[in-house]
């Protein structure tokens, strides 16, 4: 066989290969977005016959959405919710990656438990914290009750709730910035700290000067990476609070949720989730471009 | 032997980790154990640590409509492994082998379906299944779990057959073998560690899924995950029955997740000897 049929050959077998794969992802990734900005024109609702089709004032929803106060103040508690739990879980996943980064087998083994929290399925993470907070049956109340100190409610409160569902999401996703910063942290040359050491540097000075310079970028992709799939808390709200107590835990997501498969407002809900979606790009691109420009610098 | 103190074994240090662990775990633990208690050890005060444990749990799950979403959620996370691998390996392997434009577009069409809440998947998928009569069925779940696995199949085998040399592969083309025959009969075998690891991924993903199957499901479908929600809205709070319905659905996570992170762990420092 001459080299060009063997060029035409693998050719024809890439094509064979890929055709599949390209269609279902058009299908079910490129269809649903335009079916999801269509739907978004239009004020669907699955009662009103008709609706699905009405374009006569295709930006209404988008007009409503800025006096929308349940729209508004869910836009501020996910934006709550993101920073305090990306924040812990950054700093709390560094901590136990130094910790965890010894050379020892005992230890090699026991970092697989670490992982637990992050492979639960995450409606099982929510059950757990369910138990937690749950007065009667709860762990933590009994330790308050034999402390004789009076634990608040936590899910039903105004002031704990949002707090109850950071801890919650964080102890879920507190493995996986604890993994990419201790893989970070193993290539790491002990040369460094020792050269270091020799030269009489301390404990924190090592830490400050040598170990944070090489992890800074695993923490800033990490805690890029749990920012932006910090919007898929839904389960957790979900059994935990509902969006409650009112609208003090409800998030975008949920309120998305709560208009197409609750109160039926399906166009209204469809441009709430577009412009959340152009959020979570807007959000991602700008930490991709800032990180591109940091590496230029450097 | 490094000097620096700050990477040794310390017993103190060996201390604070395994501290560090029982506090990490112990909401999973309280989860666990409780599956094993009747309700009336569940409610007692101060809960006994130690009690004879009961399966009894277990046994009305096994009785009660939670066996059969057990299945449901077996039958749609399989399904759509294998359909994900079917259409996916193929073309991570065109794609290892094809250097084109396409690599960029589906690393973009994997970065967009990762970061878009599944909210934006649900509405579309929901009203299309409404359409065609695809609600609250197996197949309805697995076409929506294959399409998510998808660009994670094609992302996670590409690299796997990077590693391959294409000499290996001329030599056979040389020889007269045809493409399709050196894929299946060269290739594929040497990737199966990869196929397996991904498969695995791919098994989880679709088995932790609560969001799609709480939307796209009613009775007849519904998997798992929401059969467990479902305990607490309808039968009264039914605590045992509730932890023991959480603990058989992160059971096969568990055995799995174990599989993939050893399989990880060599692949990582086959990659440094080899570097």
């Amino acid at each position: 066989m001459s080299e060009s049929g063997i060029d035409a050959e693998r050719r024809s077998f890439n094509v064979w290969a890929l055709t599949p794969s390209l269609i279902v992802l058009f299908a079910v990734a490129v269809l649903p977005a335009i079916y999801l900005v269509v739907t978004s024109l239009t004020p669907f609702q699955l009662t009103t016959p008709g609706s699905a089709t009405d374009f006569s004032s295709p930006l209404r929803n988008y007009g409503l959405l800025p006096g929308d106060p349940r729209f508004v103040n869910s836009l501020l508690v996910q934006a709550k919710l993101s920073f305090w739990s990306v924040l812990f879980q950054v700093l709390i996943g560094m901590g136990l990656a130094l910790l965890l980064n010894v050379p020892s087998r005992f230890v090699e083994f026991a970092r697989t438990f670490f992982l637990i929290p992050m492979v639960l399925p995450p409606i099982v993470v929510a059950v757990i914290w369910k138990l937690i907070y749950t007065p009667d049956i709860s762990p933590l109340y009994y330790v308050a009750q034999a402390l004789n100190f009076t634990m608040p409610a936590l899910t039903s409160s105004v002031d704990f709730a949002l707090t109850a569902i950071v801890i919650a999401d964080t102890w879920e996703w507190l493995p996986f910035t604890f993994l990419m910063v201790l893989a970070a942290l193993q290539t790491i040359p002990d040369e460094y700290s020792e050269a270091a050491l020799v030269d009489g540097a301390n404990k924190l000075q090592i830490f400050w000067y040598v170990t944070l310079p090489f992890i800074t970028p695993i923490l800033v992709i990490s805690g890029m990476f749990r920012l932006i799939d910090s919007v898929k808390a839904f389960p957790l709200i979900f059994l935990l609070t509902s969006g409650g107590p009112g609208t003090v835990t409800e998030v975008t997501n949920y309120y998305a949720y709560l208009l197409a498969f609750d109160t039926n407002e399906i166009g209204y809900s469809s441009a709430v989730t577009v412009v959340m979606l152009l959020l979570v790009c807007g959000i991602s691109l700008g930490l991709v471009w800032t990180g591109r420009r940091r590496e230029a610098l450097a | 032997m490094s000097e620096y103190s700050g990477r040794r074994a310390t017993p103190g240090r060996l201390f604070a980790i395994s501290v560090t662990l029982l506090i990490l775990l112990s909401p999973f633990l309280w989860l666990l154990q409780m599956s094993f208690k009747s309700n009336d050890q569940i409610l007692q005060f101060p809960p006994p640590l130690i009690f004879t444990p009961t399966l009894e749990n277990y046994v009305s799950l096994w009785h009660s409509a939670f066996s059969a979403s057990f299945v449901n959620s077996l039958a749609s996370a399989s399904l759509s492994t294998a359909l994900a691998l079917l259409l996916g390996v193929p073309a991570a392997y065109a794609l290892s082998r094809w250097a084109g434009r396409g690599k960029h577009v589906l690393s973009f069409a994997i970065l967009v379906t990762r970061m878009a809440p599944p909210i934006a998947f649900t509405i579309p998928f929901f009203l299309f299944y409404r359409w065609i009569g695809l609600l609250d069925t197996i197949t309805g779940l697995v076409l929506v779990y294959t399409s998510f696995n998808l660009p994670l199949v094609i992302w996670m085998m590409q690299p796997f057959f990077d590693t391959i040399p294409v000499s290996l592969e001329e030599a056979a083309l040389v020889d007269g073998a045809r493409t399709r025959t050196v894929f299946t009969k060269i290739v594929l075998p040497m990737v199966t560690p990869g196929i397996a690891a991904t498969a695995i991924l791919c098994f989880l993903y679709a088995w932790n899924d609560f969001f799609f199957a709480l939307i796209l499901t009613r009775t007849n479908a519904r998997t798992a995950p929401v059969a467990v929600v479902n305990f607490m809205n309808y039968e009264g709070w039914e605590w045992g029955k509730i932890a023991a319905g959480g603990s058989l659905v992160m059971a096969p996570v568990l055995i799995f997740s174990l599989a993939v992170r050893r399989y990880l762990v060599s692949g990582l420092t086959a990659g440094a000897v080899k570097g």
